[in-house]
């Protein structure tokens, strides 16, 4: 067998085949999920007053841990943005204590964004950055450090 | 005990992914036999064209030795270019985040592990790759190992239907290896790709985004071209992640919805292949019976691993719980690809034990195309086994199997744990092991024995990560995913081409299509490759059990 022959041509289709599955394939599915879903395409962008503050796939991490869900520090990724509903439950007594928010509208909120782990059961859990974020789009006008927050965003 | 509600997801999920897998094998059988297919108005001139190009004769049949020698250049060039995008990543565009280049026996160790289908990551994908090298450094790649497993596949298959009255052998590796990327994987990972940024995984080319959070701290958002890479590494079985926490990490995995696709998108092709083994032989109970073989041994697996109970915990992601991790650690194991939606420390060494089991035996299903090779492997062993108690020749398919062929099978079996133990060792005695902070213990084996094992089972799912970013492990690693992905195929393809021209009787000595068949070849599976490794597996997963030993997190 013509031994030169066959490097050539291997290394001919390993450069045409790069060029269509490392370029054009993922130019494409860019170009597609651009176009149909701009908002997942481009990671959750979370915004509070109009100013982007994370993703909501992304966990923060909280210094305002009175005031503000915040994620477990122990999980896989190190991001992971979701707590357990129990977690949530016990974290927003503490919020309700600082803040004055009623453990009803909490609970409310709690149970309204629930989601499980096994679609219909297994883990409950909510997403604290999703959280955070309404409670601090609905109340500040009224609680003075989510309106802090919530000018500080704007700048 | 665990709850029926659990037995029925994976019930589920096996319905769906056999189903679809039986369906999508009629389509492959057209794609391999040159049948008209509803693509061929578009794909036929793309292919005309890449053929011109390459100025390939595409009507040449190749023998097994040529068919070997064409994929194994083919392979090198591919990790040449991979190694060359990787060193130079610093020079070259698509770099945003002005990443540097890797160093080399990093950039070897990854144009190696990608190559040949295994996705063993000491680079931390989104904190040190530019989007070249993530799009043409790796998934590049798992494109194109993804398409020499299938194209292995079907000339093996070819070689055990026999002999055909125009003369054809093997086929022709770069025929099938295109036709595999035009017509199977681009089509499948498109519509896979769309579906997963509908349900939250990123696919943009802007680089990274810095916000402030909402306690006023900086943060990374690590957006980039995610789902086209996803889609590739799990339905190709790579495995290899975009992010270093792989599918663990919310922009790789954000939903237990995207949880279930990616697992079932894993199990698609390697299942199909075998399907399409019963349909190119024109006897689809043959292929049906090693489907059974192959999820029985599934079975046993999952059935290990939920010994213990399971529960969200350290390590985890909490939208995942805790039945998901062991299910998904089970599977990716099983079909050998080695992307992971938790730490395996968090994993209970039960679990561990039984990914290794998934790796040692590497058909269960096992990995895109090479898992139906390995069963092949397998059965050619079990039926000399079953003739020589049964006092028969050993023949399969109505072909006469001699014991060079046994010979050759067995020393594929043995390659592996040859290419397992050997550098184990060897990464005791350079003390290599030492130098990562273990001692001698049953931990710190498990987590290097398990480092090459997942190499040779070209797997790719690890404990060490990063910190085996060394010149030793980067380089012994890399050797060993290369024996455990080119030794096995090119045994396997020789016997495909002593096969194919060996007399068929229409006597069928040996039933292999019926029920009784399958648990027999589970039993010699069983007794080969599990008590094969059945000591190092005692001083690793099982004493740690014993103990009462966990991974440190």
């Amino acid at each position: 067998m013509k031994v030169g022959k066959m490097i050539s041509g291997t290394m001919r289709l390993a450069l045409v085949l790069a060029i269509i599955c490392g370029l054009a394939f993922p130019a494409a599915i860019t170009g597609i999920g651009q176009a149909l879903f701009p908002y997942q395409a481009n990671g959750e962008l979370a915004q509070v007053n109009n100013t982007t503050v994370g993703s909501y796939l992304i966990g923060q991490s909280t210094n305002n841990s009175h005031y503000l869900f915040n994620v477990r520090n122990d999980s896989a990724s190190g991001v992971d943005p979701d707590i357990t509903v129990a977690s949530a439950l016990a974290q927003a007594q503490v919020i309700h204590n600082s803040t004055g928010i009623s453990m009803a509208y909490l609970a409310g909120l709690i149970h309204n964004n629930t989601h499980y782990s096994m679609f219909f059961f297994g883990t409950a859990y909510v997403d604290s950055l999703y959280l955070n974020i309404q409670i601090i789009d609905h109340f500040h006008n009224t609680v003075s450090v989510y309106g802090k927050i919530y000018n500080e965003t704007g700048k | 005990m665990i709850g029926a509600e659990y037995l029925l997801i994976i019930a589920l999920v096996w319905t769906i992914i056999i189903g679809l897998a039986w369906g999508l094998s009629k389509y492959l059988k057209k794609v391999y036999e040159n049948e008209k297919t509803f693509l061929d108005w578009i794909l036929n001139p793309v292919e005309s064209f890449i053929y011109r190009i390459i100025g390939i004769d595409r009507n040449k049949e190749m023998d097994w030795k040529e068919y070997f020698l064409a994929l194994f250049s083919f392979s090198i060039m591919t990790a040449v270019i991979s190694f060359l995008v990787l060193f130079f990543q610093g020079f070259l565009p698509l770099n945003p985040m002005k990443f540097p280049d890797l160093s080399w026996s990093l950039a070897l160790n990854t144009a190696m592990s990608i190559s040949s289908n295994t996705n063993l990551q000491h680079y931390g994908g989104g904190s040190s790759l530019s989007y070249l090298s993530q799009m043409v450094g790796i998934q590049f790649l798992q494109f194109t190992s993804a398409a020499t497993g299938l194209a292995v596949a079907v000339a093996i298959f070819r070689g055990f239907s026999g002999k055909k009255k125009d003369g054809a052998k093997l086929g022709n590796f770069y025929v099938d290896l295109v036709k595999s990327i035009t017509r199977v994987l681009i089509p499948l990972s498109l519509i896979s790709a769309v579906i997963l940024i509908a349900f939250g995984i990123p696919q943009s080319l802007s680089g990274y985004s810095i916000v402030q959070t909402l306690s006023g701290a900086a943060q990374i958002i690590k957006v980039g071209p995610v789902a086209s890479l996803v889609s590739i590494m799990q339905l190709g079985t790579n495995g290899g992640g975009y992010f270093s926490a792989n599918s663990a990490y919310p922009l790789q995995n954000p939903s237990p919805l995207t949880n279930y696709l990616e697992l079932g998108m894993m199990m698609l092709l390697p299942t199909s292949v075998i399907f399409l083994f019963g349909r190119m032989l024109g006897k689809k109970g043959e292929g049906r019976s090693i489907v059974l073989a192959s999820y029985g041994l599934y079975a046993i697996d999952l059935a290990i691993a939920l010994v213990p109970v399971f529960s969200l915990g350290a390590g985890m992601e909490t939208r995942f719980g805790g039945f998901s991790p062991v299910f998904w650690t089970v599977t990716t194991t099983a079909f050998t690809t080695g992307s992971v939606n938790t730490s395996l420390a968090a994993m209970n060494p039960i679990v561990i034990l039984s990914a290794f089991m998934g790796m040692i035996i590497q058909a269960t299903p096992g990995g895109i195309g090479v898992g139906a090779m390995y069963m092949l492997m397998y059965v050619i062993i079990t039926v000399f086994i079953v003739g020589l108690m049964a006092g028969k020749t050993p023949e399969y398919l109505g072909a006469k199997i001699n014991a060079k062929d046994v010979k050759l099978a067995v020393l594929g079996f043995l390659s592996h744990p040859i290419i397992i133990l050997i550098p184990t060792a060897l990464a005791y005695a350079t003390g290599a092991v030492h130098a990562l902070g273990f001692g001698n213990g049953p931990v710190g084996f498990t987590q290097v024995f398990y480092e090459f094992t997942s190499s040779a089972a070209n797997n790719g799912s690890d404990f060490l990560g990063t910190e085996a970013n060394t010149v030793f492990f980067n380089v012994s690693t890399g050797i060993v995913m290369w024996a455990g992905r080119f030794i096995p195929i090119l045994i396997m393809l020789a016997i495909a081409g002593r096969m194919q021209d060996r007399k068929r009787s229409a006597e069928i000595a040996l039933r292999t299509d019926n029920l009784v068949f399958p648990v027999v070849l589970i039993a010699s599976i069983f007794i080969l490759a599990v008590l094969t490794f059945f000591p190092f597996l005692s001083i690793g997963p099982i004493l740690m059990h014993l103990g009462g030993l966990k991974n440190a997190l």
